[in-house]
């Protein structure tokens, strides 16, 4: 199949850089994903590999092959629209047959590969329905046989999950993972789930104004994220502002919110600030007596509104300086009052000076 | 490279044809139309005398006084009828809503000056009702006047209003609605503070459509105005020269239809800009559980209403069927009308038959592929098309008649007198509906399902065809149609425009008019009702989700 390399692309929309000087090379059989917020250009990046949005600099390659200069009837791609548009005056197997027909494939290789394009989505025997007769689900399925039929240089998918009800839209994932694993093919999947986004991919590209804040994959955009911005738009998390006291290579001290740690990974002067990520996880709440770990940093703070969620317990904690932190733990806190937050610095990451 | 000769070289292949038709047949006459207004006798310097002469003439002014009061009254009275007309159908549980939609709109495509001729043969002076009530001894009022125009544009005119009124009351959503009552309004203030000024801008550009409409009309005066005098009709006196020819006074008459358009445009506009209320329902509001006296007092209202409307039609065919002899209306049952009818000629229906097809299919052709450009390919130029396109309708047919005659007689191309001058102008008049109604399929349609035909390999052109266009059949299909039967009925334009062996029904019906053969008039009118009901009737089904995009 085939690498995409997209170098130094963008586009402006009247006064809007809706693509600002990106540059992302995916690599073959990768099942790369496009996440970030409504606006952020994720979608527009994803319509100039189709064909569907000129670029004004930069361009796109397959492999070797220059193609930002081609049609986008000659890109060979597969895309996959957010609300299906799957033909509504043909039928399911004329849907799925309509790329090879336009690709001059003979009448009994096309049956054949339909059928098995059908089959691969679970729509065997779904070929005479006409699309007004198919569930939200179905007609995604049709429209993903439809992309894949082909056999395109990548799979390009526009938020393919978002018109779907919750628990379809999880199932409907796995099935898209397991189908490219199958394959083996390219695929760039736009999103601005963030949950869709890490449970499926293998690199998550974050980005944000038209810009790529940071490329990694989704254990690290979680774990180590590089921005702000990243750190707050997956998952949540607990910004602090600190600065930097006493260096010694790459560790330095950091004050934040009263308290001295000592981290890795610190960049800046002396006397510089930075900004912290501490995720609500990492965060600990100790029970009355208990004695924090070795290592591990504590805080004191009250302790704040707490929000039962079923599977875990969400509550803040104010400290001394009017900061709330956010935590989540398994159990509902056992203490109140004044409590005290515990946690290992070797999970607080350090982001950079903040904006 | 590829952006000019690949995605931009359709739209701009579009422009240039839309802006080459309309800069000839449109914009030019209506510049020489301006031009012998503020042109000497000579032609050749500039005056105002022929507005200060017109303007000082009390003929001309009650003119001017009679056409925009006529038009104000219709205006108002269409909205009397059609807003309870419209509430009665989108909210109060009564049956046969479908069929009652169907037939209010139907005098949208039936000729108004037939209406008002079923008027002059039912109570005009030798009228059949006036007769029997005169031998009562019951004292009849004249129906001739603005009196007799107001009626006939009420009754022509109100699906204006209750078209786009029932689709806003439809659209309001029922959350609006719910929230008043929870904040403690009553059903009835409800209504008043919520329903009512949410469907207002509708009513208003329905409003807009009626008043345009009777400033336009040049059938309806002519039959029921006698000697007071109309804009639009006289300029078409003075234009042909009844008593002189004098095409100065002619333009001004038609810059004053025009200025008069536009002005209501402008007034409607600015009374639109401060309140915009796309609500977007997601769920109508519900039909109101009212008690059974006031469902069956709504039913009374609609079936009344839509009836009015429509008896005059139905008198006109049935008398159409009764010898006459001379002016007199006999009873008995007779093919006799429709002999004399067609005894010198057929001429006249296939006239009006391959007319009204050229027409329709030429404003298809251009039609079709600007509301294409209009609503796929944003941009200033393509807004600018879209004004220029839709503001025929603004154009009374008599002012754009006059003017393509004077564009065309002499010069580069000359046109007058044939039919072709004829289909150019019934084009022009009938582009605005052929837009608007294929920009209305157009937007039902996703632009993805274009994107992923080209994405699967099939090039732009080719998806036009395989894709878009059998998507846009039904709405093409109806659009045809409704041009066709708009343009049999047409008689503004063609009055001015026609010649001899061009003459086409409604111009056969004009001219019983004028002499005095009743019986053969009728026998034109009902075959005008066949030719526009009949086409209507074949393609109901596809024509029922356009009815709102010919407004």
């Amino acid at each position: 199949m085939t690498a995409i390399t997209i170098e130094g692309v963008a586009r402006t929309f009247g006064a809007v850089r809706a693509v600002d000087d990106v540059s992302i090379a995916v690599r073959d059989g990768e099942f790369f994903t496009l996440l970030g917020p409504s606006g952020c250009g994720k979608t527009t990046l994803l319509r100039m590999v189709a064909g569907f949005c000129e670029l004004d600099t930069g361009r796109i390659l397959f492999g070797d092959e220059r193609i930002d200069t081609l049609p986008p009837h000659k890109r060979n791609t597969g895309m996959v629209f957010q609300n299906y548009a799957v033909f509504p005056n043909v039928t399911v197997g004329g849907n799925v047959a309509y790329g090879l027909r336009a690709r001059k494939v003979r009448a009994d290789e096309i049956r054949e590969r339909v059928a098995r394009a059908l089959k691969l989505v679970q729509l065997d025997g779904f070929a005479e329905r006409w699309p007004h007769q198919l569930s939200g689900g179905q007609l995604q399925r049709v429209a993903i046989a439809r992309a894949i039929v082909i056999e395109p240089h990548v799979l390009l998918l526009d938020e393919p999950l978002s018109n779907l009800d919750a628990k379809l839209r999880v199932e409907m994932r796995g099935e898209i993972r397991q189908l490219q694993k199958l394959l083996g093919i390219t695929v760039l999947y736009v999103t601005h789930d963030q949950e869709e986004a890490l449970a499926i991919s293998d690199r998550v590209a974050v980005m944000r104004a038209g810009r790529v804040e940071q490329i990694a994959s989704p254990r690290d955009i979680y774990e180590r994220p590089m921005t702000p911005f990243v750190a707050s738009f997956v998952g949540t998390t607990n910004l602090l502002n600190g600065v930097i006291g006493a260096r010694e290579g790459d560790a330095a001290e950091v004050v934040v919110a009263g308290t001295t740690l000592r981290l890795t990974g610190v960049h800046g002067n002396a006397g510089g600030k930075l900004t912290l990520s501490m995720r609500p996880e990492a965060l600990r709440l100790l029970s009355p007596g208990e004695v924090a770990p070795a290592r591990y940093v504590t805080l004191t703070g009250t302790l704040g509104e707490v929000e039962y969620l079923g599977p875990v317990t969400r509550f803040g904690v104010m400290l001394a300086d009017g900061t709330v932190l956010h935590l989540m733990a398994l159990m509902p806190p056992a203490a109140s009052g004044q409590v005290t937050v515990a946690f290992d610095p070797q999970r607080v990451v350090a982001l950079g000076a903040p904006a | 490279m590829r952006g000019f000769f690949g995605r931009n070289a359709f739209p701009l292949a579009v422009f240039a044809v839309a802006i080459a038709f309309l800069g000839l047949f449109f914009l030019l006459p209506l510049l020489k139309v301006f031009g012998a207004s503020i042109l000497d006798a000579s032609g050749k310097h500039f005056t105002l005398a022929n507005y200060t002469s017109v303007l000082s003439n009390r003929f001309f002014l009650n003119g001017l006084i009679n056409s925009l009061g006529i038009a104000a009254a219709a205006a108002v009275c269409t909205v009397l009828i059609g807003v309870p007309f419209a509430f009665c159908l989108a909210r109060l549980p009564i049956g046969g809503k479908a069929a009652l939609l169907a037939l209010a709109a139907l005098p949208l495509v039936l000729p108004s000056f037939v209406s008002a001729y079923a008027l002059v043969l039912l109570f005009g002076r030798s009228g059949i009702v006036t007769g029997a009530l005169q031998a009562l001894g019951i004292p009849f009022e004249s129906i001739y006047g603005p009196k007799g125009i107001i009626v006939v544009y009420t009754l022509t005119l109100y699906p204006y209003i209750v078209l786009p009124v029932t689709a806003a009351f439809k659209s309001i959503d029922v959350s609006v609605e719910e929230a008043a009552q929870n904040l403690g309004a009553s059903r009835a203030r409800m209504l008043r503070t919520v329903t009512l000024p949410l469907v207002l801008p509708s009513v208003l550009a329905g409003a807009l459509l009626v008043f345009i409409e009777a400033l336009e009309n040049f059938g309806v005066p002519f039959v029921l105005a006698e000697d007071r005098p109309i804009l639009s009709v006289e300029a078409y006196k003075l234009f042909v020269g009844e008593t002189t020819d004098n095409p100065a006074s002619a333009g001004v008459l038609g810059m004053l239809l025009i200025v008069c358009t536009v002005a209501a445009l402008l007034f409607q506009r600015s009374v639109l800009a401060r309140r915009n209320f796309a609500t977007g329902a997601r769920r109508s509001a519900p039909v109101l559980s009212v008690g059974p006296a006031l469902g069956r007092l709504g039913a009374t209202y609609c079936w009344l209403v839509v009836g009015a409307a429509l008896v005059p039609f139905v008198a006109v065919v049935v008398i159409s069927f009764m010898p006459f002899s001379g002016p007199v209306l006999r009873t008995g049952f007779s093919f006799g009308n429709f002999v004399q009818l067609f005894e010198r000629s057929y001429r006249p229906l296939t006239n009006t038959l391959m007319l009204a097809t050229l027409a329709a299919c030429g404003a298809m052709l251009i039609g079709v592929p600007i509301g294409y450009v209009v609503t796929r390919h944003r941009s200033r130029l393509s807004a600018l098309i879209d004004i220029v396109a839709t503001s025929p309708f603004a154009v009374a047919g008599t002012v754009l008649g006059i003017g393509l005659v004077m564009a065309f007689s002499s010069g580069f191309l000359i046109l007058t007198g044939t039919w072709l001058i004829m289909v150019f102008a019934y084009m022009v008049r009938k582009l605005p509906f052929s837009v608007r109604s294929a920009s209305a399929i157009l937007h039902q349609i996703d632009p993805s399902l274009e994107e992923a035909s080209i994405n699967l390999g099939v090039p732009p052109a080719l998806t036009f065809l395989r894709i878009t266009i059998p998507l846009m059949l039904g709405g093409i299909v109806g659009g045809f149609v409704l041009t066709f039967v708009t343009v049999a009925s047409e008689l503004s334009s063609t009055v001015v425009l026609y010649s001899g062996p061009w003459t086409t029904m409604t111009v056969a019906m004009f001219q019983a008019l004028e002499g005095t053969s009743a019986g053969v008039a009728a026998a034109a009118a009902t075959v005008l009702i066949i030719c526009t009901i009949l086409p209507v009737a074949l393609v109901y089904r596809l024509l029922r989700r356009h009815e709102l995009s010919m407004l």
